[in-house]
Protein backbone atom coordinates (compact mmCIF):
# COMPACT_ATOMS: atom_id res chain seq x y z
CA UNK A 1 0.00 0.00 0.00
CA UNK A 2 1.66 3.47 -0.96
CA UNK A 3 1.49 6.38 1.18
CA UNK A 4 -1.23 8.27 -0.45
CA UNK A 5 -3.25 5.10 -0.41
CA UNK A 6 -2.63 5.34 3.15
CA UNK A 7 -4.30 8.87 3.52
CA UNK A 8 -7.55 7.28 1.75
CA UNK A 9 -10.82 7.24 3.97
CA UNK A 10 -11.57 3.86 2.92
CA UNK A 11 -15.40 3.94 4.31
CA UNK A 12 -15.55 6.03 0.81
CA UNK A 13 -16.28 4.33 -2.50
CA UNK A 14 -14.51 6.59 -5.90
CA UNK A 15 -17.37 9.04 -5.64
CA UNK A 16 -17.24 10.25 -2.31
CA UNK A 17 -20.14 7.82 -1.01
CA UNK A 18 -20.46 5.75 2.17
CA UNK A 19 -19.52 2.04 1.76
CA UNK A 20 -18.80 -0.77 3.74
CA UNK A 21 -15.36 -2.24 2.55
CA UNK A 22 -14.92 -5.50 1.24
CA UNK A 23 -13.22 -7.57 3.75
CA UNK A 24 -13.67 -11.63 2.48
CA UNK A 25 -10.28 -11.26 0.96
CA UNK A 26 -8.34 -9.64 3.64
CA UNK A 27 -5.91 -12.31 5.24
CA UNK A 28 -7.35 -13.43 8.57
CA UNK A 29 -4.41 -12.02 11.45
CA UNK A 30 -5.06 -11.84 15.05
CA UNK A 31 -5.66 -8.22 15.59
CA UNK A 32 -6.34 -6.66 19.18
CA UNK A 33 -7.04 -2.97 20.49
CA UNK A 34 -6.39 -1.41 23.36
CA UNK A 35 -8.32 1.95 24.07
CA UNK A 36 -8.58 4.36 27.43
CA UNK A 37 -10.46 6.92 29.03
CA UNK A 38 -11.92 7.99 32.03
CA UNK A 39 -14.27 9.62 34.12
CA UNK A 40 -13.37 12.46 36.55
CA UNK A 41 -15.18 13.12 39.52
CA UNK A 42 -15.67 14.48 43.34
CA UNK A 43 -13.84 13.37 45.58
CA UNK A 44 -16.16 12.42 48.14
CA UNK A 45 -18.15 10.63 45.27
CA UNK A 46 -15.20 8.30 44.23
CA UNK A 47 -15.10 7.31 47.81
CA UNK A 48 -18.89 6.37 48.04
CA UNK A 49 -17.82 4.36 44.46
CA UNK A 50 -14.70 2.02 46.17
CA UNK A 51 -17.22 1.66 48.73
CA UNK A 52 -19.89 0.36 46.87
CA UNK A 53 -22.32 3.56 48.87
CA UNK A 54 -23.59 4.93 45.49
CA UNK A 55 -27.89 4.06 45.11
CA UNK A 56 -27.76 2.21 42.05
CA UNK A 57 -25.13 -0.16 43.62
CA UNK A 58 -21.46 -1.65 42.32
CA UNK A 59 -20.82 0.70 40.01
CA UNK A 60 -17.82 -0.88 38.73
CA UNK A 61 -19.16 -4.33 38.03
CA UNK A 62 -22.39 -2.87 35.71
CA UNK A 63 -19.85 -0.22 33.83
CA UNK A 64 -17.87 -3.17 33.10
CA UNK A 65 -20.86 -5.40 31.66
CA UNK A 66 -21.92 -2.90 29.65
CA UNK A 67 -18.57 -2.05 28.09
CA UNK A 68 -18.37 -5.51 27.22
CA UNK A 69 -22.02 -5.37 25.84
CA UNK A 70 -21.47 -2.45 23.89
CA UNK A 71 -18.56 -3.82 22.41
CA UNK A 72 -20.34 -6.56 20.63
CA UNK A 73 -22.81 -4.46 19.59
CA UNK A 74 -20.39 -1.48 17.67
CA UNK A 75 -21.95 -2.19 14.35
CA UNK A 76 -25.16 -1.49 15.48
CA UNK A 77 -24.04 1.74 16.36
CA UNK A 78 -21.39 3.05 14.05
CA UNK A 79 -22.97 2.71 10.58
CA UNK A 80 -19.79 1.29 8.49
CA UNK A 81 -18.69 -0.65 11.13
CA UNK A 82 -18.44 -4.95 10.56
CA UNK A 83 -20.08 -6.89 13.10
CA UNK A 84 -17.40 -9.00 14.32
CA UNK A 85 -16.58 -12.29 16.75
CA UNK A 86 -14.84 -10.88 19.01
CA UNK A 87 -12.35 -13.28 20.86
CA UNK A 88 -12.14 -11.56 23.73
CA UNK A 89 -13.58 -7.93 25.53
CA UNK A 90 -11.81 -6.86 28.64
CA UNK A 91 -12.22 -3.92 30.83
CA UNK A 92 -10.23 -2.55 33.60
CA UNK A 93 -11.26 -0.10 36.25
CA UNK A 94 -8.57 1.54 37.98
CA UNK A 95 -9.57 3.99 40.61
CA UNK A 96 -7.14 7.41 40.76
CA UNK A 97 -7.19 9.07 44.04
CA UNK A 98 -4.30 11.46 43.42
CA UNK A 99 -6.09 12.66 40.29
CA UNK A 100 -10.03 11.60 41.55
CA UNK A 101 -10.96 9.96 38.92
CA UNK A 102 -11.82 6.21 37.30
CA UNK A 103 -9.22 5.43 34.69
CA UNK A 104 -11.20 2.49 32.07
CA UNK A 105 -9.00 0.40 29.61
CA UNK A 106 -10.53 -1.63 27.28
CA UNK A 107 -9.02 -4.42 25.23
CA UNK A 108 -10.34 -6.31 22.53
CA UNK A 109 -9.32 -9.27 20.30
CA UNK A 110 -10.25 -11.38 17.28
CA UNK A 111 -8.64 -13.43 14.74
CA UNK A 112 -10.34 -11.95 11.88
CA UNK A 113 -9.87 -10.00 8.61
CA UNK A 114 -10.99 -6.10 10.02
CA UNK A 115 -9.23 -4.23 12.90
CA UNK A 116 -11.46 -4.21 16.28
CA UNK A 117 -10.43 -0.46 17.18
CA UNK A 118 -13.86 0.94 17.30
CA UNK A 119 -15.22 -2.06 19.23
CA UNK A 120 -11.92 -1.14 22.03
CA UNK A 121 -13.00 2.80 21.52
CA UNK A 122 -16.96 1.85 22.05
CA UNK A 123 -16.47 -0.18 25.21
CA UNK A 124 -14.30 2.47 26.75
CA UNK A 125 -16.91 5.20 25.52
CA UNK A 126 -20.27 3.29 27.15
CA UNK A 127 -18.17 2.13 30.12
CA UNK A 128 -17.49 6.04 30.64
CA UNK A 129 -21.18 6.32 30.23
CA UNK A 130 -22.50 3.77 32.74
CA UNK A 131 -20.11 4.95 35.34
CA UNK A 132 -22.34 8.69 34.99
CA UNK A 133 -25.20 7.38 34.84
CA UNK A 134 -24.70 5.44 38.46
CA UNK A 135 -22.91 8.23 39.74
CA UNK A 136 -25.10 11.01 38.63
CA UNK A 137 -27.55 11.13 41.81
CA UNK A 138 -24.53 12.53 43.54
CA UNK A 139 -22.31 14.36 41.51
CA UNK A 140 -23.69 16.07 37.82
CA UNK A 141 -20.47 17.82 37.54
CA UNK A 142 -18.61 14.38 36.50
CA UNK A 143 -16.28 14.46 33.41
CA UNK A 144 -15.94 12.26 30.61
CA UNK A 145 -12.35 12.97 29.37
CA UNK A 146 -9.34 11.53 27.03
CA UNK A 147 -11.01 8.61 25.10
CA UNK A 148 -8.40 7.51 22.79
CA UNK A 149 -7.14 4.38 20.84
CA UNK A 150 -4.02 3.80 22.82
CA UNK A 151 -2.75 0.24 20.82
CA UNK A 152 -3.43 -1.53 18.06
CA UNK A 153 -2.09 -5.01 16.84
CA UNK A 154 -2.29 -6.93 13.36
CA UNK A 155 -3.90 -5.91 10.13
CA UNK A 156 -2.67 -4.53 6.84
CA UNK A 157 -2.28 -0.96 8.48
CA UNK A 158 0.12 -2.04 10.91
CA UNK A 159 0.67 -2.04 14.34
CA UNK A 160 0.18 1.29 16.20
CA UNK A 161 1.00 2.51 19.83
CA UNK A 162 0.54 5.94 21.06
CA UNK A 163 3.49 7.95 21.98
CA UNK A 164 3.48 9.36 24.88
CA UNK A 165 3.03 13.24 24.46
CA UNK A 166 5.35 16.11 25.24
CA UNK A 167 5.50 16.10 29.08
CA UNK A 168 8.16 12.99 29.54
CA UNK A 169 6.41 11.99 32.19
CA UNK A 170 2.99 10.17 32.12
CA UNK A 171 0.78 11.54 35.09
CA UNK A 172 -2.14 10.50 36.78
CA UNK A 173 -4.40 9.94 33.48
CA UNK A 174 -2.39 7.16 32.26
CA UNK A 175 -3.89 3.88 32.04
CA UNK A 176 -3.37 0.54 33.81
CA UNK A 177 -0.09 -1.78 33.34
CA UNK A 178 -1.29 -4.25 31.13
CA UNK A 179 -2.42 -1.74 28.33
CA UNK A 180 -0.49 -0.27 25.95
CA UNK A 181 1.94 -2.73 25.44
CA UNK A 182 1.16 -4.69 22.33
CA UNK A 183 2.27 -8.36 22.21
CA UNK A 184 4.70 -8.14 19.27
CA UNK A 185 6.85 -5.04 20.36
CA UNK A 186 10.86 -4.77 19.64
CA UNK A 187 11.41 -3.81 23.37
CA UNK A 188 8.84 -4.13 25.74
CA UNK A 189 10.57 -1.79 28.12
CA UNK A 190 10.48 -1.57 31.80
CA UNK A 191 6.62 -0.82 33.43
CA UNK A 192 6.95 1.39 36.45
CA UNK A 193 4.73 2.06 39.18
CA UNK A 194 5.04 4.46 41.73
CA UNK A 195 2.29 3.38 45.23
CA UNK A 196 0.27 5.46 47.94
CA UNK A 197 2.31 8.47 49.50
CA UNK A 198 5.06 8.59 46.90
CA UNK A 199 2.79 8.55 43.72
CA UNK A 200 0.96 11.49 45.40
CA UNK A 201 4.18 13.14 46.59
CA UNK A 202 6.03 12.76 42.91
CA UNK A 203 2.12 13.21 40.78
CA UNK A 204 3.28 9.79 39.06
CA UNK A 205 1.40 6.62 39.12
CA UNK A 206 2.81 5.17 36.28
CA UNK A 207 5.11 4.99 33.23
CA UNK A 208 7.45 3.40 30.56
CA UNK A 209 11.20 3.62 30.23
CA UNK A 210 13.20 2.37 27.48
CA UNK A 211 15.56 -0.36 28.82
CA UNK A 212 18.40 0.98 26.59
CA UNK A 213 17.84 4.46 28.65
CA UNK A 214 19.75 2.51 31.22
CA UNK A 215 23.30 2.85 31.80
CA UNK A 216 23.47 -0.14 34.98
CA UNK A 217 20.61 -2.73 34.32
CA UNK A 218 19.61 -2.36 38.08
CA UNK A 219 17.52 -0.54 40.58
CA UNK A 220 19.97 1.67 40.91
CA UNK A 221 20.24 2.52 37.47
CA UNK A 222 16.62 2.88 36.54
CA UNK A 223 16.81 6.01 39.45
CA UNK A 224 19.37 7.37 37.96
CA UNK A 225 17.60 6.97 34.92
CA UNK A 226 14.40 8.69 36.01
CA UNK A 227 16.38 11.34 37.87
CA UNK A 228 17.87 12.67 34.47
CA UNK A 229 14.12 12.66 33.59
CA UNK A 230 12.82 14.94 36.06
CA UNK A 231 14.40 16.41 39.21
CA UNK A 232 11.26 15.05 41.17
CA UNK A 233 12.61 11.44 40.75
CA UNK A 234 14.92 12.00 43.11
CA UNK A 235 12.67 11.84 46.25
CA UNK A 236 13.32 7.86 44.91
CA UNK A 237 16.56 7.97 46.55
CA UNK A 238 15.12 8.11 49.62
CA UNK A 239 16.12 5.54 52.50
CA UNK A 240 12.81 4.42 53.35
CA UNK A 241 11.64 3.86 49.60
CA UNK A 242 10.97 0.25 48.96
CA UNK A 243 10.95 -1.22 45.75
CA UNK A 244 9.30 -4.66 44.11
CA UNK A 245 10.80 -6.11 41.03
CA UNK A 246 8.10 -8.25 39.28
CA UNK A 247 5.96 -7.82 42.20
CA UNK A 248 9.26 -9.02 44.55
CA UNK A 249 10.76 -6.97 46.85
CA UNK A 250 14.07 -5.93 45.77
CA UNK A 251 17.04 -3.64 46.54
CA UNK A 252 19.48 -0.97 44.69
CA UNK A 253 21.60 -4.25 43.06
CA UNK A 254 18.68 -5.96 41.84
CA UNK A 255 18.76 -6.76 38.07
CA UNK A 256 16.55 -6.23 35.87
CA UNK A 257 15.69 -7.43 32.79
CA UNK A 258 13.44 -5.97 30.17
CA UNK A 259 9.79 -6.24 30.18
CA UNK A 260 10.40 -6.29 34.08
CA UNK A 261 7.72 -4.82 36.29
CA UNK A 262 9.07 -2.14 38.62
CA UNK A 263 7.28 -0.55 41.57
CA UNK A 264 8.55 1.93 44.39
CA UNK A 265 6.50 2.39 47.35
CA UNK A 266 7.01 3.90 51.03
CA UNK A 267 7.13 1.14 53.99
CA UNK A 268 3.79 -0.70 54.58
CA UNK A 269 1.39 -0.15 57.12
CA UNK A 270 -1.36 -2.64 56.51
CA UNK A 271 -3.37 -5.34 58.90
CA UNK B 1 -7.80 -19.23 52.11
CA UNK B 2 -6.28 -15.91 51.12
CA UNK B 3 -8.76 -12.56 50.09
CA UNK B 4 -7.97 -9.03 49.31
CA UNK B 5 -11.55 -7.84 49.30
CA UNK B 6 -13.34 -4.17 50.06
CA UNK B 7 -16.61 -6.17 51.27
CA UNK B 8 -16.60 -6.61 54.92
CA UNK B 9 -16.16 -9.86 56.27
CA UNK B 10 -17.88 -12.36 59.07
CA UNK B 11 -15.11 -13.93 61.55
CA UNK B 12 -17.92 -16.34 62.83
CA UNK B 13 -18.55 -17.46 59.26
CA UNK B 14 -15.30 -17.30 58.19
CA UNK B 15 -13.98 -19.90 61.21
CA UNK B 16 -16.84 -22.17 60.07
CA UNK B 17 -15.80 -22.44 57.20
CA UNK B 18 -12.66 -23.54 57.69
CA UNK B 19 -12.83 -26.10 60.56
CA UNK B 20 -16.47 -27.57 58.48
CA UNK B 21 -16.05 -31.24 58.08
CA UNK B 22 -12.85 -31.29 60.38
CA UNK B 23 -12.13 -33.55 63.12
CA UNK B 24 -8.47 -32.98 62.98
CA UNK B 25 -8.53 -29.07 64.32
CA UNK B 26 -8.02 -28.58 68.20
CA UNK B 27 -7.21 -25.38 68.38
CA UNK B 28 -8.59 -22.22 66.32
CA UNK B 29 -6.92 -18.98 67.09
CA UNK B 30 -8.61 -15.95 65.67
CA UNK B 31 -7.20 -12.38 65.07
CA UNK B 32 -9.52 -9.40 63.71
CA UNK B 33 -7.92 -6.53 63.16
CA UNK B 34 -10.51 -2.93 63.24
CA UNK B 35 -10.08 0.53 62.59
CA UNK B 36 -9.38 3.03 65.41
CA UNK B 37 -10.77 6.54 65.88
CA UNK B 38 -7.30 7.83 67.23
CA UNK B 39 -3.72 7.04 66.12
CA UNK B 40 -1.61 9.81 64.68
CA UNK B 41 -4.37 12.66 65.10
CA UNK B 42 -7.06 11.80 67.90
CA UNK B 43 -10.00 12.21 65.89
CA UNK B 44 -10.14 9.69 62.72
CA UNK B 45 -12.96 10.00 60.89
CA UNK B 46 -11.89 7.42 58.10
CA UNK B 47 -9.36 5.16 56.90
CA UNK B 48 -8.35 4.30 53.04
CA UNK B 49 -6.40 1.33 52.27
CA UNK B 50 -4.27 1.05 49.27
CA UNK B 51 -2.75 -2.27 48.37
CA UNK B 52 -0.51 -3.11 45.39
CA UNK B 53 -2.72 -5.43 43.44
CA UNK B 54 -1.07 -8.54 42.10
CA UNK B 55 2.09 -8.43 44.69
CA UNK B 56 -0.58 -8.40 47.72
CA UNK B 57 -1.87 -11.58 47.26
CA UNK B 58 1.61 -12.98 46.55
CA UNK B 59 2.98 -11.62 49.68
CA UNK B 60 0.21 -12.85 52.02
CA UNK B 61 0.81 -16.51 50.21
CA UNK B 62 3.73 -16.29 50.71
CA UNK B 63 3.97 -15.45 54.89
CA UNK B 64 1.25 -17.92 55.14
CA UNK B 65 3.13 -20.59 53.37
CA UNK B 66 6.06 -19.59 55.81
CA UNK B 67 3.49 -20.22 58.97
CA UNK B 68 2.60 -23.67 57.33
CA UNK B 69 6.75 -24.25 57.66
CA UNK B 70 7.26 -23.33 60.92
CA UNK B 71 4.54 -24.87 62.65
CA UNK B 72 2.20 -27.55 61.91
CA UNK B 73 -1.09 -26.26 60.85
CA UNK B 74 -4.31 -27.58 59.63
CA UNK B 75 -5.21 -24.74 58.28
CA UNK B 76 -5.26 -20.49 57.65
CA UNK B 77 -7.46 -18.04 56.23
CA UNK B 78 -6.46 -14.33 56.07
CA UNK B 79 -8.61 -11.76 54.58
CA UNK B 80 -7.73 -8.47 54.01
CA UNK B 81 -9.32 -5.13 52.66
CA UNK B 82 -8.90 -2.12 51.18
CA UNK B 83 -10.87 0.66 50.14
CA UNK B 84 -12.19 3.03 51.90
CA UNK B 85 -13.17 2.13 55.98
CA UNK B 86 -14.79 3.63 59.01
CA UNK B 87 -14.03 3.40 62.90
CA UNK B 88 -14.98 0.19 63.63
CA UNK B 89 -14.72 -1.84 60.84
CA UNK B 90 -12.61 -4.93 60.09
CA UNK B 91 -9.52 -4.22 58.33
CA UNK B 92 -7.84 -8.10 58.82
CA UNK B 93 -8.77 -11.47 59.73
CA UNK B 94 -6.15 -14.10 60.29
CA UNK B 95 -7.77 -17.59 61.60
CA UNK B 96 -5.19 -20.48 61.97
CA UNK B 97 -6.22 -24.11 62.83
CA UNK B 98 -3.78 -26.28 64.23
CA UNK B 99 -4.12 -29.61 66.48
CA UNK B 100 -2.60 -28.34 69.39
CA UNK B 101 -2.91 -24.29 70.71
CA UNK B 102 0.50 -23.25 70.72
CA UNK B 103 0.87 -23.73 66.92
CA UNK B 104 -2.11 -21.63 66.47
CA UNK B 105 -1.24 -18.78 68.62
CA UNK B 106 2.03 -18.31 67.59
CA UNK B 107 1.64 -18.56 63.87
CA UNK B 108 -1.14 -16.49 64.21
CA UNK B 109 0.80 -13.73 65.71
CA UNK B 110 4.08 -14.35 63.32
CA UNK B 111 1.48 -13.77 60.25
CA UNK B 112 0.53 -10.66 61.51
CA UNK B 113 4.14 -9.48 62.69
CA UNK B 114 5.21 -10.47 59.00
CA UNK B 115 1.93 -8.55 57.60
CA UNK B 116 2.75 -5.54 58.87
CA UNK B 117 6.37 -5.17 57.81
CA UNK B 118 6.00 -7.19 54.75
CA UNK B 119 2.50 -7.34 52.44
CA UNK B 120 2.32 -3.82 50.36
CA UNK B 121 -1.16 -2.12 52.08
CA UNK B 122 -1.04 1.59 53.06
CA UNK B 123 -3.35 3.32 55.06
CA UNK B 124 -4.55 6.96 54.88
CA UNK B 125 -6.05 9.01 57.64
CA UNK B 126 -8.62 11.01 57.36
CA UNK B 127 -9.11 13.45 60.16
CA UNK B 128 -11.67 16.78 60.77
CA UNK B 129 -7.78 18.32 60.41
CA UNK B 130 -7.08 16.71 56.79
CA UNK B 131 -5.92 13.85 55.80
CA UNK B 132 -1.93 12.06 55.86
CA UNK B 133 -0.38 8.76 54.75
CA UNK B 134 0.34 6.49 58.04
CA UNK B 135 3.72 6.50 58.81
CA UNK B 136 5.67 3.22 59.66
CA UNK B 137 5.71 1.98 63.16
CA UNK B 138 9.25 1.15 64.53
CA UNK B 139 7.44 -1.44 67.12
CA UNK B 140 6.08 -3.39 64.24
CA UNK B 141 9.43 -4.21 62.57
CA UNK B 142 11.02 -5.02 66.19
CA UNK B 143 7.98 -7.49 66.13
CA UNK B 144 8.94 -8.80 63.23
CA UNK B 145 12.74 -9.22 63.91
CA UNK B 146 11.66 -11.02 66.59
CA UNK B 147 10.74 -14.20 64.61
CA UNK B 148 14.20 -13.69 62.81
CA UNK B 149 16.32 -14.23 65.68
CA UNK B 150 14.13 -17.55 66.54
CA UNK B 151 15.60 -19.06 63.65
Amino acid sequence: MSGSDNMNLSHMNARGEAHMVDVADKEESRREAVASGYVQMQSETLELLVEGGLPKGDVLATARIAGIQAAKRTHELIPLCHALPLSKVEIEFRVDEAASQVDVTARCRLNGRTGVEMEALTAVSVACLTLYDMCKAVDKGMVIGAIRLDAKTGGASGDFKRQPGETPIVTASCSDGEVGMPPRRASPGLRVKCLAELRERMGVSELDVEFTELEHTNIAGLKQALRQRDSRFSLLQGQRVLCAVNQVMGSDDTPLSDGDEVAFFPPVTGG
Amino acid sequence: MIRVQHAPFDPGGEQQALTKGRTDIGAVVSFTGLVRDFNERPDVTALTLEHYPGMTEQALADITEQAMHRWSLQGVSLIHRVGCLSPGDPIVLVLVASAHRRDAFDACAFIMDFLKTRAPFWKKEHTRSGHYWVAEREADQRDANRWEDEQ
